[in-house]
Order: C-alpha cells, then structure tokens, then sequence
C-alpha cells in the first residue's frame, strides 16, 4: 500500500469533470476541476488527472487505483447515441416493447409523448419457441427460423442483438442457444441476452433493460478502452474502477459487461459522500439535498445505507414525469428529482401565482445575473436580490453577478405582474422552490413509510445549502450538517465505496412450497460469481461479505417488499422464520401484516461487496486568521426584513466554532444561508451541524 | 375582498394540494387491496364549510372528478349538519348519489375548527366486491350488490357497530373492504392534523376565505380559456354498440363568451342493462374534458367547472332513473370524454384528439387450479389511442380512464392459461393525415385442465372509433373463440385447449389521408404499421 498511497475519485458531470486524490497515509485530500469534453469524455480525464499529478508532484506510480463515474450511459440513452440494435423476441411477442405499461403518465395532457422504443418494429422479429412459467419447455426453438432472424438482422446492419423470450429468467436455454446461433451466423456483433442482463419476472421491463444495455455497450466499451489506455499512456498501471447506480463499484472488465448498471453513476457518488459524512457526524440517518443548477435530487439514508430500489427510468420524454421514460431494472440508489435547482425559471401562471421550474436558463444564458443574456428570473437571481448570494463572491469571486440584471427580470417578469415589491417578489420565488422541494422530499418519505421529521439534512450541489435551512423548516426537521467541500461530493464518494456487485434472479414460488435445497444452490452459485467479480478487482474471498435480498410479497398483490434475509434462515429452510423476516418489513412498510393470507417470493438479490474502504479524513489546515467582519445585507422576513448580516469565510472556521444565525456561511462553490433561530457548531471534521429552533 | 398575496395563496394552496397527495398516498400505503393499490382507483378530496371541493388528491382516476361534493350533498339532506359531532363519520356507496356504481364507496368526515365545521375531508375508493350478483344480466340495481344507505359509520371516533355489522353480512371479503374504509379514517385524522399546521404556519385565519380565493382564480382562469374560444354552438353525436340495439348520445356543445355549454338532450333513453351512467359519473368525465382541452394544469377544484353547464335529461342514459342496473356506466360514460372532445374539435380542432379505442376493454378468468384451487383474475387491455393535431396516435394508450396491463410472465404464473400473442394489430389506426394509434390482439389459451369461464363486455366492435376533421375511423374490435367470431358481451366457458382472442379497437385518424407526409406513410409500410393494402387508404 505504501508503494502507491494515492486513490483518484474522477466524476464527469455536465459541466464539469471533478477529481479528488486521498493521500491514504495521512487522509490528506487534493481536489481539482477541469470542463467537460461531451465528444471525448475521457480527454478530460486524462487532462485533469495529469494537471492533478503535476500540481502535487505525485508520480503515477504511487497511484494505486482511480475510482470513476460517468453520465456516458444515460445521456447515451437520452441522445439515443447508441448502435443500431436488433431485438429478438418470442413469437407472438415484438410489440412488448412498444405497447409498454399502456398507462398515461399525464392524465390530463391530451397530448402527452410515450418514448418511442429504441429498437424500431423492423428490427424487432420473432422465434417460435415457448418456455413455461415452470421452466419447461413447450415449443422447442425453431432454429432454421432463428438462424433466418439473425442473418436478416445482420443484413439491416445492427451492430447489437438483444434476446429477450418469455419466461427466459426461469429457464435460458432457448436465449443460451440462440447466443450461439447468433455467435455462428454474425460473430461480429454485440450479444445481450435478458437472461444474463437481468434475470427477472415482466418481460417488458426486462426486455427494456436488455436492449438499454446491448444499446450503449459497444460506445462504452470504446470509450473505456480509450481511457484505459490513456491511463496507461500516463503511467498509472494500477487498475479502473467504476462507479454503479447502487453505490458499489466494479472493475472495469465487469463494467464493460453490464454498462446499463452505470446508468446513475455519478448522483450515487454524491449519496456515498453524504452517507460517509453523516455517519462521520454521528448522523447515520440522513435526507441527502443535492440542489444543482437544473435539478434538485432527495434521497434517505437510513443507518448510513441509502435505500435501494430495482426500479428506474432514463430518457424521460417528460424528464420529471414518471413513467415517461424506458423502465429499468437494475439496482439503484432510490431518489427523486424534481425541476428545482439554481437555473429554474420563474413565471406568474394563469392563475396569478408564481411557477418555478421545470424550464431552466442551465448555464447557457442562465439566470439573468449571470449577465450572459438571460433575462428570465431564476432561483439565482432571486437569492442575490436576497443577499443570500454575494455579488462579488460567487465561485470564489471569479464570475460578479449582476444585481441589477436580476431585479431587472424579477421586475419585469414577477413584482409588475403581481403589484409586489422586487424584494417581495424574490421572496415568493424562494419560498416557493422552498415550498416545492419538501413538498417532494414529503410525500417520498410517505410513501417509503418514513418519518422525515427524524432525518438529518445534509445538503450538497450549488444551491443545496442556500435552501438548505428553509426547505428543513419547512418539513419539520430540527438539524441539518452542511460538510465542507460539498461540491466535489460525488467524485469524493466514489472512494468511499466498496467493490460491490449485485446478481437479481426472478423466482417466483409460493412460500410453502419453496425448493430452499435449490434456492440455497442458486444463490451459491452466484455467490461464485461474485467472488470471481471481487476477485477481479482484487477482492479476497476472506474480505468478502454476502447480502440476500428476498423482494417476497402476499399471494395477488402486484408489488414487492424486499428484505434482507440472513443467511442461517436459508440454509435451515425455515420458513416461518423467512414470513418473520418479511413481515417485520411489511408492518414498517404497512403498518400491519395479513396473517391469513400466503406469503410467496419474486425475486431475490444477492450482492457480494468488499470492505468499505477506509477514510480517515485530516481536517485541512484552516485558513490564517480569524473570522472576518464582512458583513452584508439579507433578507429575514422574521426579524423584519433587510438585515445587516454578517459573512463568514468558511476556510476561517475551526473546530468548536459557533456561529448564531442570521448568518452567511461562505466557501467558493456554495453560501450556506442560516436564517434567524438557527445555530451552528463547527465539529472536529469542520462540518457545520447547524440546529434550528423548534 | 381577500387579502391572501401570491406568496400566502400560492404556498397554502401548493400545500394543501400536496396534503392531499400526500394522504392518498398514506392510502395506498395501508390499503388491503390491489385495486387501490395497483390502480390508484381512489381519491382524497377537501371541502370548505360549504361543501364544495377545493382540493382533490392529483393522481385520481377521471371518475372521481368533482363527485365527492354531490355526495356530501346528499349526506347532509339525511343526516343534518347541526347533529355531527368531532369524529363522526358518514359512509354511502349508493351510485345514483355517488360515482356511478356501489363498488365505489365514500366516506367523509367533518373538520371541527373552534367548535364548528370549518371543512370536510373525504375519500372514495373502489371495492372489488361488493355483495350481490353483479352482472351484465343484471336488470336493476338491486342485483347489482348491497347499497350502504347514508349513514354515520363512525360516531365520535367509535365504529358504528350495527353499520359494520351489516356491511360484515354482506360482503364476500369484508377484511379488504373494511380495512380500505378504517385505513381512510386513519387518514382522515393525520391528514387532519396537518391540515391545522399548514393554516397555523401559513397564517390562514378562515379556510373558507382561502377556498373561496382558490375557486374565484380557478373559475376566472377558466372562463379566460373559454373566452379565447370563439363563440359558437355545434352538434355531434357518438353511436354505442349497446345490448339488443345500439345507443346513441347526442350533445349539444355551446362557448358563449366565458361560458360553456354541455347539453346531452335527445340522448337515447336508459336500458334494462348495467351501462347506464348517473349524473354524477356523466358529469366527472365530461367535466375531465373540458379540463383537458382547456385548463389541464389547475388543480381540480369547484372553481374550475362553474363556467360549464351541463344538461342532462332525466331517464336517459346518460342521467338514469332508479333503479336501472348501473354497474359497468363507464360502457358509456367512457364516450363522453370522446364526444365532448369531437364536438369542440369543430371549434378548436387544433386543441383535441380524434376518438380512442375505448371504453376501457377488459376481462375475468375464473376457474380451478389443477388442486382445485379457485381463481378470479382480470385483464385489462387498451386500444389505439385517437391522433392527434401534430402526431400519430399512440399505440394501445388508456384514455379516457387510466389503466395499466399486466405483465404476460405475471399473469402466466398466477393463472392456468398462456397468452399466446401480444402484438399491434397493422392498419387498425384510422388513416389520416396523422393516422390513429394501432391497437393489440391478444389471445389466452386454457392450458390447465379445467375449463375456465371469461365474462366481457366490450364495446365499439359494430362502432368502431371515429376519425376527426376527415380522417378515417380505425378498426373496429373483435372477440373470437378458435378463430370463431362471438358476441361482443358475453359469459363464455373455455374447454382446456381453447383460445380466446381479443382484438381491440384501433384509434381514429386526423386530417385528410391524403394530406399525409409521403416519407411519413413509407416509414409506417417499413415498420408494418400499415400494409399494402392499408395504404389504398392513402392513395385513394
């Protein structure tokens, strides 16, 4: 370890492409920031990592591992950048991936979009073959026709097939066979089978999830080839890791593989850093408030754990509408976004009232104080006429915000049309984004059955803790820790993250009859499997922990519970023990069980991970000097209106400071705005845990 | 008159609204049963002193739009408001004064602020079973299951015991419901108390203050709508396939200045069979029309539906006396939605969509298991979906109710039968210059050993779904057995080997087909959207 003491998080983002280096020795951190380069994201990569190395004189030898994520995969999917890709279905069956739910996802909008599937009906064909919901077979695969299929697809020019047969996660011999007829007619091509990709029950989301995969690989694994040998050309032979949708991450040969996984790498990053955070702090339970400038994401995080779903949606027609993307199974890190970040636009709707979001001025014009053409109100201008924002101190003072730009756009857009006041105006307009944001972060604790009033905050992004304090107000919760250096959180995270990869296999049984003998088996084997992957990425057998997920649920119902279900319960066959398990889940859930009805399972999930790595984190030496005496002037409707508030440097703050609000807290890429009534303390870690009056 | 800013309205009503989300999601997180769960088939809604709604949950199905306030009505002409007490209850699931059919029930409950009424909050859900027989041989509405009369379900916060026990006697599986109906007051009361912690925060001294500024901007924003429209009075007519003979409804639609009217008057008489649809039913999807085509973004609220009248003649079918049979309304109340739409398409035919591939069709398998095992299962199935101004119509979409299917390896694994074929139908969307949605053939295959017996009632098979502004209708629906032809409403038993095959309704074209991009009708021959044969349509 010594030989090679550095680790590098490197994140991709829209904008910007965010590194952080750990000096493993002393827990020492380095962080750096390079624009993104859309076309070839890896140049970046290669760009920042070399300037990172330069700046602190580390030999890329002493690299013992770069840790990365990437939005690649999803806006591959969303700009359809993919490779011509060829379905093959079950006779009868083509159309799955076409008719979909049938559900609208806007009842009112006559004119509402469903995502056109990414395959089109022409290259979608079909096989005679029928496997049965038991397993057995019923129609033995056509297999002159299915060599037919394949050369008519090859002949279109796909690059990519996915296979996708009924009932093919209970039984893949019909897609196993198929593998290899396609092998022999078109070697060439990229091969997915749903039986590989994600053996679950519903044929249409697994259908989806496998085509979404067979789709993107071939661009990813390009691009991972490049980077890798980009890596090598700057002398870093230590290996890739990237970053899942769940918050484990994977060695690269694995990634390649299964590139649909890395369909939210990088916001799982940011949900790592902010569990890491709030377990530091002593808060393992935890609302992570990521506020960008487009969006705004909530996830919870319960006992240092975010939860986790199987359920996900890329390429919305309607980005913040669910059920208007193409449905995903993969393993996730659950959260919701809503159009609320920094660039959202504000607008008086028909019925005189103030509108923010979902439209957004991005970064290009952005808001109107950006001066670079935006004229619209944003969340931005409204903070800056608020004081929340300094007009000289935005990212560290390099970009001046113009004052006057934004009570123009307010004026014009919001006070006149409303007969408010400018200030007024912006006013409404934060409380309305505040108002916005818990109303989301409320109904999804509602619906996970969680009492959000017992959660920490923890915001991160922009703007996250600009709204921070309000937006917690506003749900009731009494602490919110804002850490330091918030905003390279997601490349931060990636080092926080253990090798982890998790195998989903549809089971559907009722419990009374449930083979455990074979289940037990099923989940052995994977178990290989996964240490095979573990071992990949340098993982022993002996560091290696097992987690089964049993997704069970009463006999008719159409959605799941899953819970974790110790190893001894299966092994022994007990199942009482297992509708034990389930239930004491389904009452926190439900608030009851139904102990007359059967009990059967779905789907299990077994996740093989290394250790979390550790970070003993060294508080960075805090700046000369003692807090300064800026101050400026900031809206506090509570204690009267414009309020001379003082402004604190952030990097001045060392531990066992204590700061009582109205109060700004500065760094370079966020303010941390701390109303009236809340205070905060400057822990050893140099978070700030701020409390707010009841 | 109101002093509430666009900072205070904006906020409480944003949070009120979202109360209310919120609390139909505490709903389905405690229901018993897979219609509310699965289907969303309920809503949450919240009334001033007066009665009339200024809330409603958003996620409802088009069914429960604006019924809830009828219902109160009707609950205080028996029980008077002076007699309610904190934490009592009112219970109905009487179509004829709630939603249409006894499966959906409502209660509501009083909100006491300072000693008086100061709100109302309800709920409506649907109950798989319901009592009774109900069926497409029902005559009248007794068959159709057990009527709860108004009553105080809860009195004071204690079950009604005499109520429960009744509705214990008379339900096949009084668990779900009665748990459906106590999770609701679980509801009512958490809901409640944060009701009282947004008028606290937000400053709100009179609900009805709030709600009164909340149904004048609605109204206001709906009359601006119309206004916009110009002034006119047209006709239209749809023509259902109905039992021994067709049913026509016809309507009257006239915009005068910020007034909209909806006159169903010579519309044909009810029928002996359970597809007449109440007012009230009639009134919620003609309402969620109107509001599609020109204010969809409005919370639903009272104030929204005040610039609409609507004439319904007493004894016809879209207004039925008692005791007609009532139990599947939407065979008809689903046309409304489309015949309101098509007659504004001769206003504003750039702000509607031609005619979908509904009412909603659907089925139930019932049968053994091979170990005798008995099930129920039902299967939901959309036609195409009308065109649209500027695009095709989409492909097997629910309009005007909101449905989801079901997962075939789902169905396959809890029923003894195989679906054989799920896949578009080619040259089912109506042509036209943009062309209707496709709609599906499905076809399930009895494989167990035991006969298995489907009961549907399908519509729009002689009818099929019209086209709009020239274009053409799309195909009509067909339910065969083996390939045979059989009635379109019917109970049919399935031997083991037999095959039922669905072919739903295709959605109407817009425009002229031979006002078709070219490019748009050689990508529609390359995808098998249209044969060669469908594309005469075009060339003609």
């Amino acid at each position: 370890m010594t030989a090679a003491p550095f680790r590098i998080g490197v994140d991709i983002g829209g904008t910007f492409t965010d590194f952080v280096m750990l000096d493993t020795r002393d827990g020492s951190l380095r962080n750096g920031k390079v624009l993104t380069t859309p076309h070839a994201p890896e140049q970046a990569v290669l760009a920042g990592i070399r300037q990172l190395l330069d700046a602190h004189g580390v030999a890329p030898a002493a690299v013992a591992h770069v840790i990365h994520g990437t939005t690649l995969v999803a806006n591959a999917l969303i700009e359809r950048r993919g490779v011509p890709t060829g379905l093959i279905t079950t006779a009868g069956f083509r159309d799955i991936v076409e008719i979909g739910t049938e559900l609208r996802h806007d009842t009112y909008d006559l004119f509402m979009r469903v995502p056109p599937p990414l395959v089109p009906r022409s290259r979608r064909v079909e096989v005679a073959e029928r496997i049965l919901p038991d397993g057995s077979i019923r129609t033995p695969l056509d297999e002159p026709a299915a060599r037919d299929a394949v050369r008519a697809l090859a002949a279109d020019g796909v690059q990519a097939v996915a296979v996708c047969l009924l009932h093919a996660f209970r039984n893949p011999v019909h897609e196993r066979r198929l593998a290899q007829i396609i092998a022999e007619e078109a070697p060439g091509l990229t091969l997915c089978l749903s039986s590989d990709v994600v053996p679950e029950i519903g044929e249409y989301e697994r259908a989806s999830t496998t085509i979404c995969n067979a789709y993107v690989l071939p661009v990813f694994q390009t691009y991972l080839t490049r980077l890798g040998d980009g890596l090598r050309g700057l002398g870093l032979s230590g290996p890739l890791y990237l970053m899942l949708s769940d918050g484990g991450t994977v060695g690269e040969a694995t990634a390649a593989r299964h590139p649909i996984r890395l369909v939210q790498s990088g916001p799982a990053g940011g949900v790592r850093a902010t569990a890491l955070y709030g377990v530091g702090a002593g808060a393992p339970d935890i609302l992570c408030f990521d506020m960008g400038g487009t969006t705004a994401k909530a996830c919870l995080i319960e006992g240092g754990e975010p939860l986790r779903s199987l359920d996900f949606e890329v390429a919305r027609v309607d980005r913040f509408r669910k059920g208007s993307g193409l449905p995903l199974k993969v393993p996730v890190i659950e959260m919701i976004e809503i159009g609320a970040g920094g660039g959202s636009i504000a607008q008086v709707d028909r019925l005189g009232l103030i509108q923010v979001g979902p439209e957004s001025a991005s970064s290009d014009p952005g808001p109107a104080c950006y001066g670079l053409g935006g004229t619209r109100p944003t969340v931005t201008d409204a903070d800056l006429i608020l004081g929340y924002l300094g007009a000289g101190s935005f990212l560290g003072g390099d970009m001046r915000l113009d004052v006057a730009a934004a009570e123009a756009a307010v004026r014009e857009h919001l006070a006149e049309p409303l007969g408010l006041s400018v200030v007024d105006a912006a006013w409404a307009l934060h409380e309305t984004v505040n108002g916005n944001m818990a109303q989301a972060a409320a109904i999804h604790a509602t619906e996970k059955a969680r009492r959000i009033e017992s959660f920490t905050m923890i915001p991160i992004g922009g703007a996250g803790p600009v709204h921070a304090a309000q937006v917690c107000r506003k749900l009731g919760i009494p602490r919110l820790i804002a850490p330091a250096g918030a905003g390279v959180a997601s490349a931060f995270g990636f080092l926080a993250s253990p090798i982890s990869f998790a195998f989903v296999r549809g089971w559907v049984a009722p419990l009374a009859t449930l083979d455990f003998d074979a289940l037990c088996a099923m989940v052995a084997g994977l178990e290989a499997d996964g240490l095979r992957l573990l071992a990949e990425a340098d993982v022993g057998p002996g560091a290696a922990t097992r987690t089964v997920i049993g997704a069970l649920r009463y006999a008719g119902q159409g959605f799941q519970v899953e819970t974790e279900i110790p190893a001894a319960i299966l092994s022994a066959g007990d199942r009482d023990a297992l509708r034990a398990a389930f239930e004491t889940r389904y009452q926190q859930q439900y608030g009851r069980t139904e102990p007359g009805l059967p009990v059967e399972c779905v789907s299990w999930q077994v996740i093989l991970s290394g250790p979390v790595p550790a970070l003993s984190l060294r508080a960075p030496e805090a700046a000369v000097g003692s807090v300064d005496s800026r101050s400026r002037r900031a809206w506090f409707p509570e204690a009267g209106g414009f309020v001379d508030t003082p402004v604190i440097d952030r990097t001045t703050l060392r531990p066992g400071d204590r700061i009582t609000g109205p109060a700004l807290v500065e760094e370079r890429e966020s303010t941390l705005v701390l109303p009236p009534g809340t205070e905060a303390v400057c822990d050893a870690g140099l978070n700030l845990v701020v409390t707010l009056e009841g | 008159m109101s002093d509430f800013s666009a900072l205070r309205l904006g906020s409480a009503w944003r949070r009120i609204a979202g109360l209310m989300d919120e609390a139909a999601q505490d709903f389905v997180r405690t229901s018993f049963s897979s219609v509310v769960r699965d289907n969303w088939d309920l809503a949450i809604g919240l009334m001033d002193s007066a009665g009339r709604q200024f809330a409603q949950s958003s996620r409802s199905v088009p069914s429960f739009v604006g019924t809830m306030p009828v219902t109160l009505g009707h609950m205080l002409a028996r029980i008077p408001r002076e007699s309610l007490r904190p934490g009592d209850v009112l219970i109905s699931n009487d179509g004829y004064l709630g939603t249409g059919h006894l499966n959906d029930i409502t209660t509501i409950r009083p909100i006491f602020r300072d000693g008086r009424i100061a709100a109302w909050i309800g709920g409506t859900f649907h109950s798989t079973d319901i009592g009774g027989a109900p069926s497409v041989e029902a005559r009248d509405s007794w068959e159709e299951g057990l009527t709860i009369p108004i009553a105080r379900i809860l009195k004071g916060g204690v079950e009604n015991e005499d109520v429960i026990a009744f509705l214990e006697a008379n339900l096949r599986q009084p668990d779900e419901t009665l748990g459906d109906i106590r999770a609701l007051f679980a509801v009512y009361e958490q809901a409640e108390a944060r009701l009282f912690r947004i008028v606290t925060e937000e400053g709100i001294g009179d609900l009805d203050a709030l709600a009164a500024e909340i149904f004048s901007r609605s109204e206001r924003s709906m009359r601006q709508a119309i206004t916009a429209v110009p002034d006119g009075e047209v006709f239209d007519q749809v023509t259902a396939d109905g039992f021994e003979h067709p049913v026509t409804i016809r309507l009257r639609l006239a915009v005068k200045g910020d007034a909209l009217t909806l006159d169903f008057t010579g519309t044909d008489p009810q029928i002996a069979r359970p597809v007449n649809s109440p007012l009230n039913f009639s009134r919620a999807y003609s309402h969620y029309a109107v509001k599609c085509a020109f204010d969809p973004e409005t919370p639903n609220n009272d104030g929204c539906f005040r610039p609409i009248s609507l004439i319904a003649p007493e004894g016809s079918i879209v207004n039925p006396r008692r005791p007609a049979p009532v139990w599947g309304r939407h065979l008809t109340g689903h046309y409304l939605p489309i015949l309101v739409l098509a007659a504004l398409g001769k206003l504003i035919p750039d702000r509607v969509i031609a005619e979908c591939g509904s009412p909603l069709w659907n089925c139930y398998f019932t049968g053994e298991h091979a170990d005798g095992r008995r099930y129920v299962r039902m299967f939901f199935m959309n036609g195409g979906h009308g065109a649209l101004p500027m695009r095709d119509g989409p492909a097997c979409l629910s309009f005007p109710s909101n449905v989801a299917t079901q997962p075939v390896e789902q169905f396959e694994n809890a029923v003894p039968m195989l679906i054989t074929e799920k896949s578009l139908i080619p040259d089912s969307g109506g042509a036209g210059r943009m062309r209707g949605g496709l709609s599906q053939r499905l076809s399930f295959e009895a494989t167990g050993p035991n006969p298995v017996t489907v009961t549907y009632r399908h519509e729009r098979v002689q009818h099929p779904p019209r086209g709009l502004l020239g274009g053409l209708a799309g195909t009509g629906g067909r339910d065969l057995v083996n390939g045979a032809k059989v009635p379109a409403k019917a109970r049919i038993t399935l031997a083991p080997g037999d095959r039922i095959t669905f072919e739903t309704p295709g959605g109407g074209g817009m425009g002229p087909p031979a006002e078709r991009d070219p490019a748009a009708l050689a990508r529609d021959l390359a995808e098998g959207y249209v044969t060669e044969a469908g594309a005469k349509a075009y060339r003609a």
